[in-house]
């Protein structure tokens, strides 16, 4: 009976979110509805979560684990954050600080580390990957485009040489294309799977 | 003809192909796809790395849900079952990494459904964060813990999915990544030589469980594009030729 229920719920829920995206005006109040539960599922969702996340931590410091130390700045960091923001405004200049001055410098700290793993892996992608047909067409165009990015080349307009530029321009844009109709077809087939009840990620196996 | 009615002819042709590939499949017949020796080669060396008792890691994205990419969550939960199918009796032997309390709250469901009365509510299910960067962060913090296996990447990553494969790389765990929006994939390419790109992403679950219904997800998505395909080269040549 709960298989039952549970499925008769996403059906509905999933056939009466597809009717809305094309009935827009007719099902706008429903579909708001069931987004708004939506949400509020997934905020329960992530409380537990973070309840889980919490349990875990506690123990690896209780019994004292490789990590523990770890562990614990980041459960006072995150007390510390919890206890601020149930006292303070989100607009709190002192708890934007708090928050933002810490997160903002670990990310750009981050993003750079990982600029420089690019970099570093487009110069061995040889090695990693060898000499195919992929791997050098992957330089040359990455090459390519960083050379049309320093703008130097810049040819009169409607001149051959402008369309040549425009094509060169265009081609990144064609495989992204490529990429991008494989991806929504795999997504829009995982979709119907689920809302056919051929997958049921919500249930236990059998 | 508008670009709704566009939308529903292509939902409704994905749904019935499903439903009669479906039907046919479970009568008589398979699809093959294309072999993937990435796929492949990740398995065997989860099965090493079983043996040998070291972690296998599966990571299942940052969140569940994105708007460019909404099924790619649901996707990873898909291939997480498939996983856990192939192995039953190693749920110790891996660790469950993901990113939103959504995703941890469904894997769980999915471990617990497939192990039962194997099941041990000291699962290695490690919640993150729910940034890319949180996620990156939270994973490296944990990956340090235990000896890296094969390392699994599915689900809604960015760019710094590469920097997590990196990272598991110089740790001597072996990555394969099946994940990601256009720009991880990109970044992905880079760093990690086991790789599923596109459409390829969303044959992995079938490639573990080859029952009827993965076998019609596979052809239904084959034939949408080569028909997608289509309509765009002849809408192309047409308007080359100043028909349209």
């Amino acid at each position: 009976m709960k298989r039952i229920i549970a499925m008769i719920v996403a059906v509905l829920a999933g056939l009466t979110l597809l009717a809305g995206y094309f009935f827009q005006t007719e099902l706008a109040q429903l579909t708001g509805l069931l987004i708004n539960w939506g949400i509020l599922l997934v905020g329960l969702a992530g409380l537990i979560g973070i309840g889980y996340l919490i349990k875990t931590q506690i123990a690896r410091v209780g019994h004292w684990q490789k990590g523990s130390f770890l562990s614990a700045i980041g459960l006072a960091a995150f007390l510390i954050t919890v206890g601020l923001g149930f006292f303070l405004p989100l607009q709190d200049r002192f708890f934007r600080n708090w928050v933002l001055n810490i997160q903002i410098p670990v990310e750009t700290s981050l993003l750079a580390i990982l600029t420089v793993t690019l970099l570093l892996a487009s110069l061995r992608i040889i090695r990693t990957r060898g000499w195919t047909l992929m791997t050098i067409s992957f330089l040359i165009s990455a090459l390519i485009s960083l050379i049309l990015s320093l703008d130097y080349l810049q040819p009169a307009t409607e001149t051959p040489g402008a369309e040549w530029m425009e094509l060169i321009h265009r081609l990144p844009l064609v495989g992204l294309r490529g990429i991008l109709i494989g991806v929504a077809l795999g997504g829009l087939i995982v979709g119907l799977r689920v809302l056919l009840l051929m997958e049921r990620p919500y249930e236990d196996k059998q | 003809m508008t670009w709704t009615e566009i939308g529903w002819v292509i939902i409704g042709l994905g749904a019935v192909s499903l439903l009669l590939f479906n039907f046919l499949f479970a009568r008589r017949g398979r699809y093959v796809v294309r072999p993937q020796p990435a796929v492949r080669s990740f398995l065997k060396r989860r099965m090493h790395a079983f043996e040998r008792g070291e972690i296998n890691q599966v990571l299942l994205g940052s969140r569940l849900w994105s708007r460019a990419y909404p099924a790619l969550g649901l996707h990873a939960l898909s291939v997480a079952s498939g996983l856990a199918g192939l192995e039953p009796g190693a749920l110790e032997a891996q660790l469950i990494a993901v990113g939103t309390g959504e995703l941890a709250l469904f894997a769980r469901q999915i471990y617990q459904g497939t192990y039962r009365d194997g099941y041990s509510s000291a699962l290695n299910l490690a919640l993150t964060g729910p940034t890319p960067y949180a996620f990156l962060a939270g994973f490296l913090a944990e990956m340090h813990l235990h000896p890296s296996g094969a390392v699994g990447l599915f689900g809604n990553f960015d760019q710094m999915g590469a920097l997590i494969m990196e990272a598991v790389a110089d740790q001597g765990g072996r990555p394969f990544a099946a994940a990601g929006s256009i720009n991880a994939q990109a970044a992905l390419f880079l760093t990690t030589r086991d790789l599923l790109i596109g459409e390829e992403i969303f044959f992995l679950p079938g490639l573990f469980d080859s029952s009827p219904g993965y076998q019609a997800a596979w052809i239904s998505e084959d034939l949408l594009r080569v028909a997608l395909l289509a309509l765009l080269v002849i809408a192309a040549g047409l308007k080359m030729a100043g028909i349209i």
